[in-house]
């Protein structure tokens, strides 16, 4: 049994809107990712993958709020850490110092933009590294920076640029390079790959494996909204909707064979999905997810659920885990979902 | 120094050009309009239609110095030629004072008083703008109206209030004119105090709009600024947040930078009006003592003056712009 | 359209703006059906009046007169012939003379009056007193015993065969007049100008010809931007570098050179309203066509722009049909900028004395031109210029309210 990087137990944040209603866009999350393994999270937008990505690394701004839950990196218990206040008795400058960048990191959605568009790729290196180390010396940086990103496959050249000199493509694994520049335990990527052509995609998800054969990096989370294409990059998916998580099992088991109705409509018309390539795209279900503010009785996803019968409206239901380590969250049982699925 | 080359040589190109539309503008608009004036000056001293001869004289100079029977082309390079040497002939409200001697005298106090107000009140807004995008709350909710408010405030019309508050009411300050009645111009300390002194309500009045007009602008730029997803992500790679606040109030200056360049030219005029409400012996005034004396060579010599103060301005900002920004240096370098 | 109204009327900020420019309409169009009368009538010989209301002295000696016993009219009356200095300078002389500063109380009115008419003796020379001084306070005292008299005034007229003045009537110091009641009282809420014109008149005809005035040029400088970021945006290329070329040369040279060549040039004779309104228009369309031009530019790329070049319709039908309405708000934002800055634009002329005509109509700028020269400012006339400032400041600071207001509906990016 590996070490457990993360694990995340309950997890629940929720946003105050202007009128000041609750909207739980993360409600009792429950996950857990081992070294060496990496972990994908798929599902709408709007079904709190991202925010699920942000409340892990603290970002606790207004709206956004930490409710309860537990977040234990490497042994470490970082529950409602939050950078600015003094929120869990963890003073914000030690949080900053020994938790953000080293033991978690992120890569955020459409990473291009996340460059400050006047400062060069090396002076930021630089800032990372100093916020954290603030002796280190600045040849030690540059060296640094130089071996890493040869070692991942970014020409030299690219530290000396700003922003805007430099393709899509290299934006993106520019990012992913500095976010891991401190090694850290566990790596976010939040939509890595979305915003790219397939070439610029297939570089980017080289060098996310890549980080994680060479130990840079202990353990990664990938979140994007295609689930096929997390069949050849992780290890185990995770499936979420409107805010729980409805979908958990291994790569191959949950792409090839999903149980829950939701998982089952993601997947749609494919049978084999080729590694990294978009053509297959998700199938669409029919109608939207529904209004956090207002969560249903039952089952979220009775609306739009082939399957629904009446009784889904009415119980709110439970996380049913299997033997196997699967689990999902359905009032069917799983003999009841396969006998359904066979009859089309 | 090498890298910048492309973009200096651009600057100056536009610089020039501007330059020489200047000089075309200020020479053809006169004498495209209805009652033109240099057409006037020569149907009068055609006719002899004068009251007395002084004039008649003041005309005929200017019709010799400028040619005006010639064609017109021919005089626009009359004209180019004596703007070069610094020659506008008599001035026919002043006579028998040269306008370049009137000028002179003038653009000197303009150009202290209003450049040194204008970048003081550009630093001051951009401060407090900054200031109350990062503070927010209390002190946002402050400045917000009071900034709106005074924004729209004429130029004049905060200088009459200034006038009329600290001048005519507490007599702190003196109310007209650049130094003492009494005083002849020289370098003692009497004098010099006394210029400082009656310099103040103008250079405040005129601090105080430039004020109002950058915070707005700043506080927008930062508030923008501040949600862009580099401070995002710069947080979560635990980068100290002053640090980042320094990046985001520079990314925000720059688009400051710009914009003061673009206003000046409203801001210089906004200013020559308040220089009229406290008589103080600047372009201004001489231009408004040139429309009353019908002083043709004066108003024409002085817009002259005023747009390529402008210009130059302008031109100034460009090329500071392109070295503070760092990317127009490595957009260079390829 | 129904929604974006809605939505324009929610928002605060314009509704304020809104408000305060609706209510400085109604004034303006109403007062003068109140008021009627020539604006620029000259009423007064003399100038800067005060405000207040002005009661003919004529007409209330003949208005029937009411007795009226009020208990500090005597006291209020006295109190309005001596003021502060005067009673300090009492106090004065009596310390002087040498009662004790702390029996005087300057603020006791009868007490100080009768310390003194006890006490002074215009006669007695004190040390250190100049001669002057000694006449002022022999004058003071003369004054105050007019003042302490209880007699009323007597009216005589002069009989013209005789030459003799015979006594008519006489008042009493108890008689008031009811104003309702005398011929001829004038209100002049804001007093008169230099040139002896009641000012709240001639500013309420002032307001209306300014805002006619921006409008004019508000038009024309919307119109001819418009049409130019049209046609830049739209067509670009070498058209639009050309446009762009032009208008970056007339927005580095100052609107308010351009306006001081032409102005002058013009001449006096010419320059009517309508003609500075031309003239301003002509001179500040520059941003609101760059303005156009970068929204026409973000939009010519839209799916239904190309659908439409594709279905074959001309430029005209495409640019009034697929681009206008979407800039449409763009348009209604810069017109109201360009209405108060055409305002403060012909305020500025009128300062330099380059403004319209000055005999057929006022104008805002032109009532400050007036109030400068007379050094009213200096002379601490407060009501020839400062109404017609916070008129203006209100007009521009309404507008630029609304159109921040619209602002924020049109693009919610700013909003906070």
């Amino acid at each position: 049994m590996s070490k457990v990087m993360l694990e995340v137990n309950g997890l629940t944040t929720k946003y105050i809107t202007r009128f000041r209603e609750d909207v739980y866009a993360v409600d009792h999350v429950t996950l857990k990712v081992e070294e060496g393994k990496s972990l994908g999270i798929a599902g709408e937008s709007g079904c709190g993958k991202s925010t699920l990505a942000l409340s892990l690394m603290g970002y606790y701004f207004a709206p956004l709020h930490y409710t309860c839950g537990d977040i234990i990196i490497d042994g470490k218990n970082i529950s409602g850490m939050n950078p600015d206040k003094n929120i869990s008795g963890m003073n914000p400058d030690v949080v900053r110092k020994t938790i953000l960048g080293t033991e978690i990191s992120y890569i955020p959605q459409a990473a291009m933009n996340a460059l400050n568009p006047t400062q060069k790729i090396i002076n930021l290196v630089e800032d990372v590294i100093k916020a954290h180390d603030p002796k280190v010396s600045k040849k030690e940086i540059r060296d640094l920076a130089r071996e890493r990103f040869e070692t991942l496959g970014l020409p030299q050249e690219v530290l000396e640029k700003y922003a805007v000199e430099l393709s899509g493509g290299m934006k993106q694994r520019t990012v992913i390079a500095v976010s891991v520049i401190l090694l850290p335990k566990v790596l976010i990527a939040d939509e890595p790959s979305s915003a790219l052509d397939v070439t610029s995609q297939k570089m980017v998800i080289k060098m996310l494996r890549d980080l994680m054969e060479k130990g840079f990096i202990k353990s990664m989370i990938f979140i994007t909204h295609e689930l096929p294409l997390l069949y050849n990059v992780t290890n185990d998916i995770m499936v979420m909707y409107a805010g729980q998580i409805v979908e958990k099992g291994n790569a191959k088991e949950t792409v090839f064979d999903p149980l829950h109705p939701y998982s089952k409509g993601l997947m749609g018309s494919i049978i084999v999905p080729e590694s990294g390539l978009r053509d297959v795209k998700l199938a669409a279900i029919p109608g939207v997810p529904p209004n956090l503010k207002k969560p249903p009785e039952g089952c979220r996803f009775a609306e739009r659920c082939k399957l629904v019968r009446p009784e889904c409206k009415v119980h709110s239901v439970e996380y049913r885990t299997l033997e196997s380590g699967r689990g999902y969250r359905c009032i069917f049982s799983e003999a009841q979902l396969r006998e359904a699925y066979k009859n089309g | 120094m090498k890298g910048y080359r492309k973009y200096f040589a651009n600057k100056l190109l536009w610089f020039l050009v501007t330059l020489v539309a200047a000089f075309i503008l200020n020479f053809t608009l006169p004498r495209l309009m209805p009652g033109d004036p240099v057409a006037g000056i020569v149907a009068r001293l055609a006719q002899g239609m004068t009251n007395t001869s002084g004039i008649q004289a003041i005309y005929q100079q200017y019709a010799d110095l400028f040619g005006t029977n010639k064609p017109l082309v021919a005089q626009f390079f009359i004209y180019m030629k004596n703007v070069i040497h610094g020659d506008f002939g008599f001035s026919f409200s002043q006579y028998p004072r040269t306008v370049a001697d009137v000028l002179k005298s003038a653009i000197w106090w303009t150009i202290c008083l209003q450049f040194p107000a204008i970048i003081v009140g550009w630093i001051i807004g951009n401060t407090l703008g900054a200031l109350a995008a990062y503070l927010k709350k209390g002190f946002d909710k402050v400045l917000m109206p009071v900034s709106i408010f005074v924004s729209n405030f004429p130029f004049f019309g905060m200088a009459v209030i200034m006038l009329v508050i600290f001048g005519v009411w507490l007599k702190w300050f003196p109310t007209s004119s650049g130094y003492g009645f009494d005083l002849i111009p020289n370098f003692s300390f009497k004098f010099i105090w006394s210029v400082f002194i009656h310099y103040q309500l103008p250079f405040w009045s005129l601090v105080l709009i430039a004020i109002g007009g950058q915070a707005i602008g700043m506080r927008s730029m930062s508030i923008y600024e501040l949600n862009a997803d580099y401070v995002k992500y710069s947080r979560f790679l635990g980068i100290k947040d002053w640090k980042i606040i320094g990046y985001v109030f520079r990314n925000a200056m720059l688009p400051q930078i710009t914009g003061l360049a673009l206003s000046i030219g409203t801001m210089v005029g906004g200013a020559l009006i308040a220089e009229i409400v406290f008589s103080y012996p600047g372009l201004g005034v001489t231009l408004l003592h040139g429309v009353m004396g019908q002083d043709y060579p004066l108003i024409s010599a002085s817009t002259l003056i005023i747009t390529l103060m402008v210009l130059s301005a302008n031109f100034i900002i460009e090329i500071l712009y392109g070295i503070i920004d760092p990317r127009i240096k490595a957009a260079q370098a390829d | 359209m129904k929604n974006t109204l809605q939505q324009v009327f929610h928002s605060g900020k314009f509704l304020v703006g809104f408000c305060i420019f609706v209510g400085l309409l109604l004034f303006v169009f109403i007062y003068p059906l109140l008021i009627k009368g020539p604006p620029l009538q000259i009423i007064s010989q003399g100038t800067f009046f005060p405000p207040g209301t002005y009661v003919n002295v004529y007409d209330s000696l003949s208005s029937p007169s009411y007795i009226l016993n009020l208990d500090d009219a005597a006291a209020k009356r006295i109190a309005s012939k001596l003021n502060e200095d005067d009673r300090s300078a009492m106090k004065d002389w009596l310390v002087a003379f040498g009662i004790p500063d702390s029996q005087i109380d300057t603020s006791d009115t009868k007490s100080l009056i009768d310390l003194w008419t006890a006490n002074f003796d215009p006669k007695l020379q004190l040390e250190g007193y100049t001669n002057a001084k000694r006449n002022y306070y022999v004058r003071l005292n003369k004054n105050l015993a007019g003042l302490l008299s209880t007699e009323g005034a007597i009216i005589a007229v002069k009989n013209n065969d005789t030459g003799i003045l015979e006594e008519t009537n006489t008042v009493a110091q108890t008689d008031y007049v009811n104003v309702n009641e005398v011929a001829n009282v004038r209100v002049l809420p804001l007093g008169t100008d230099n040139f002896g014109r009641d000012v709240l008149t001639e500013l309420v005809k002032a307001t209306v010809v300014s805002l006619k005035l921006g409008i004019i040029a508000g038009i024309i400088a919307t119109v001819i931007g418009l049409a130019l970021g049209l046609l830049a945006g739209y067509i670009g290329g070498r058209v639009d570098d050309v446009i762009m070329f032009f208008t970056n040369l007339v927005l580095v040279i100052p609107q308010i050179v351009l306006l001081i060549l032409i102005s002058f040039s013009i001449g006096q004779e010419k320059r009517g309203v309508t003609t500075i309104a031309i003239v301003i228009g002509l001179t500040s369309w520059v941003w609101t066509a760059k303005a156009v031009r970068s929204q026409v530019i973000s939009l010519r790329n839209r799916d239904h722009v190309n659908l439409s070049k594709l279905s074959g319709h001309s430029i005209v039908h495409i640019i009034t049909n697929d681009i206008l309405p979407y800039i449409a708000s763009y348009v209604v934002m810069a017109m109201i900028l360009q209405i108060s800055a055409a305002i403060l634009a012909e305020a500025n002329l009128s300062l330099l004395g380059l403004g319209p005509r000055t005999t057929d109509v006022p104008t805002l700028g032109l009532m400050m031109n007036w109030a400068m020269i007379y050094q009213a400012h200096v002379l601490g006339k407060w009501w020839a210029y400062m109404p017609v400032l916070l008129v203006i400041a209100m007009i521009t600071f309404s507008m630029n309210l609304m159109n921040t207001g619209l602002d924020h509906v049109f693009n919610p990016a700013l909003r906070d």
